[in-house]
């Protein structure tokens, strides 16, 4: 599915990825963890497209496509599904709008014909169960004055329409309260399946109490230091960060 | 003051050798006369004037313009097509001449008066040119010299129009350098309540120029929804005045919406002279290649307890050029004004420019009065969240666009008429024009 090898990567100069290794085969869910600065925003950027970072070393290839070599859109249309982390408010763009025009863009290149607004009204209306959300959402500007809560729930309702072959899920916890973690956790779980994998980046060992992955990684300083299963994840819990930083395949780190 | 006085064109001399309507009307001679006088002296504004500062009308004055339509047709499918709506009264003008065929105005109530101006110039005595300074502005000196047709709508007292009125403006492009000088008159008496479209079309690429002045009186309690959609060639002079008197209680509700023309300037001006009235001016320019649009509005208040909103909105993209100059006058006897103007403006290259200047000047002592202006860009997290949901680059900042752009429609209480005015901001986009 994903195959990350050796991945460089630089914001203005300045190194920030230093030599990603990663491989997740379908229906794996991975956790990777880290503390701020670590490189886990950059490390799904990178993956979903965006521009401002420099690669320089490395490659990634996703379902056989050398992925780096693709637009943002071209991604997301082959299955690429980035959850932000700070989902965008844009008024004057109707979330309804936005939806249709998401799941349109990914039937066209699958060679399928557009939904109508019928058929797309009632599958929309089978995935907003999914998320508790009500139909009023769909009626008012992307995220525009949506909580935090909400902008979440809105990104697992778009990922649940889209069917995403990969899903990046970028601290899709932070600013959650419990229920709203509850609700977007069971969104998520709802859509695990044995075709789709899913790369879940966090700060905090929370969430992969309600999504339960299959690994755990630890990225620190750019490279992933260490990998486990969901043991690791209570590890780092209860003995912090500094414990894989100073482990010897820290590398670099100070 | 320095004007624009040698004109390739002989606008004075037109005024002369063409048949122009009124000839049996004394006091409409009379007036002609005081605009000749006008523009003879004064000719077209230059850029020294203060009001023209950013805008340079030399390549006007270049254009050797003739006044002579040869004739041509207009079939009613285009003119359908054209048309921003279905259900309306529509007064249709072609090349400058009132196109009796392609107009619909079947069914008007009793009380309610759309005619070609021309023919009805004898029952607007009272009210021409009283909205307008002829000593100002040189184009409206040289619209009142060669004023010819146009629209003359006159809703009685109490009666509320069923339908808009659309006047469609068409240049056909059959004759080249075409110009035309359109007046429109507007009356609504006391408690009357219309909507009047202001429509113009270019069907070729060609050059020409339309120089309008549109005037509105409004009565006691009377409400005019007024909106303008300027959809002329991208290389035509589009020179326009809209002004309004308003009397106590009435409201004018204006949306200009420019798109077209290598050149446009649009003049807004209205004055609260009754207590209680209301203004809302809002205003689009989307603008690309070359173009140059100038606005100037003015907002007068000049009695206690009036209102106005303004909003004005501008896209740019290419190498245009957009001027938009908003000035509210709170007169000193003009307490409790309420009154609030935004310019609002969103680039989209390197090699546009925009002068904007929301202005205030207040006199009176007790008001609520708040102005703005912004320049940006997109912005690229709305652009890449788009993106990453498999929307194309073109596609999402045409949405993005369209999305800044649209919410000068917001006042606009008809679905309908929002609903096709935005859907001809979207095919101006390069989304739309794919």
């Amino acid at each position: 599915m994903l195959e990350i090898k050796n991945l460089h990567a630089s914001v203005d100069g300045k190194d920030i990825l230093k030599g990603i290794n990663l491989t997740v085969r379908p229906g794996e869910v991975h956790a990777i963890m880290g503390p701020n600065g670590a490189g886990k925003s950059t490390l799904s950027n990178v993956l979903a497209g965006r521009d401002g970072y420099e690669i320089t070393q490395g490659s990634v290839v996703f379902k056989d496509e050398d992925l780096l070599a693709l637009e943002a859109e071209e991604r997301a249309r082959r299955g690429v599904f980035l959850a932000f982390q700070y989902p965008v408010e844009i008024p004057g763009v109707s979330n309804i709008y936005l939806l249709k025009a998401a799941v349109n863009a990914v039937r066209e290149h699958q060679g399928l014909d557009e939904l109508d607004a019928m058929d797309f009204l009632t599958l929309v209306r089978e995935k907003l169960k999914l998320v508790h959300m009500d139909e009023d959402f769909l009626y008012r500007g992307v995220n525009e004055g949506f909580s935090g809560g909400e902008k979440k729930r809105n990104e697992i309702l778009q990922m649940a329409l889209l069917e995403p072959a990969l899903a990046i899920l970028d601290e899709t916890d932070s600013g959650l309260d419990i229920d709203a973690l509850k609700t977007v956790s069971g969104g998520v779980n709802a859509l695990r399946s044995q075709d789709r994998s899913i790369v879940m980046i966090t700060h905090y060992q929370r969430l992969l109490d309600y999504i339960v992955p299959d690994f755990v990684h630890v990225l620190s300083d750019g490279q992933i230091v260490k990998s486990g299963d969901k043991e690791l994840a209570k590890e780092l819990e209860s003995k912090g960060y500094s414990w894989v930083a100073d482990a010897p395949q820290a590398g670099q780190t100070a | 003051m320095k004007q624009l006085t040698e004109l390739a064109t002989p606008f004075a001399s037109v005024a002369e050798t063409s048949v122009l309507p009124g000839d049996d009307l004394p006091w409409l001679q009379a007036l002609r006369q005081q605009a000749l006088t006008q523009f003879s002296s004064a000719g077209l504004p230059a850029k020294k004037e203060e009001d023209w500062k950013y805008t340079s009308l030399w390549s006007l004055t270049q254009q050797a313009f003739t006044h002579d339509a040869i004739e041509t047709t207009i079939v009613p499918e285009q003119c359908e097509q054209m048309a921003l709506l279905d259900d309306a009264y529509r007064l249709v003008i072609v090349d400058g001449e009132f196109a009796t065929d392609l107009s619909q105005l079947d069914g008007l109530p009793s009380k309610v008066t759309v005619q070609p101006f021309s023919t009805s110039l004898a029952s607007v005595e009272q009210q021409l040119g009283q909205q307008v300074a002829l000593d100002k502005a040189g184009l409206t000196a040289l619209n009142t010299l060669l004023m010819k047709e146009g629209v003359m709508v006159h809703i009685a007292a109490d009666v509320v129009l069923d339908k808009p009125i659309e006047l469609l403006v068409i240049n056909s492009g059959a004759t080249a350098n075409l110009a035309a000088h359109l007046r429109n008159m507007i009356v609504l008496d006391e408690n009357a309540r219309a909507t009047v479209i202001e429509h113009y079309v270019g069907v070729s690429d060609g050059v020409y120029f339309n120089n309008v002045v549109s005037e509105v009186v409004l009565a006691e309690q009377a409400e005019l929804f007024h909106y303008k959609l300027q959809q002329e060639s991208q290389q035509a002079f589009h020179i326009a005045t809209l002004a309004a008197k308003q009397a106590a209680g009435s409201q004018w509700h204006t949306q200009n919406i420019t798109l077209g023309g290598q050149l446009s300037r649009n003049d807004v001006h209205s004055r609260l002279e009754g207590e209680e009235s209301h203004t809302t001016m809002d205003g689009l320019y989307l603008l690309n290649d070359e173009q140059h649009a100038d606005t100037h509005t003015r907002i007068d208040h000049l009695v206690p307890n009036t209102t106005s909103n303004e909003l004005y909105k501008g896209v740019l993209d290419d190498r245009c050029h957009g001027v938009f100059n908003g000035k509210v006058m709170v007169h000193k006897d003009a307490q409790k004004t309420d009154s609030n103007q935004y310019n609002h403006n969103l680039l989209l290259s390197r090699g546009c420019a925009i002068d904007t200047k929301p202005e205030m000047e207040i006199y009176a002592d007790d008001v609520k009065c708040g102005h703005g202006s912004t320049v940006g860009q997109l912005d690229m997290d709305q652009l890449f969240f788009l993106r990453a949901r498999g929307l194309d680059e073109v596609t999402a900042r045409s949405l993005l666009t369209h999305a800044f752009a649209v919410d000068v429609l917001d006042r606009i209480p008809s679905e309908s008429i929002r609903q096709a005015l935005s859907t001809v901001i979207e095919q101006r986009l390069p989304r739309g024009q794919k």
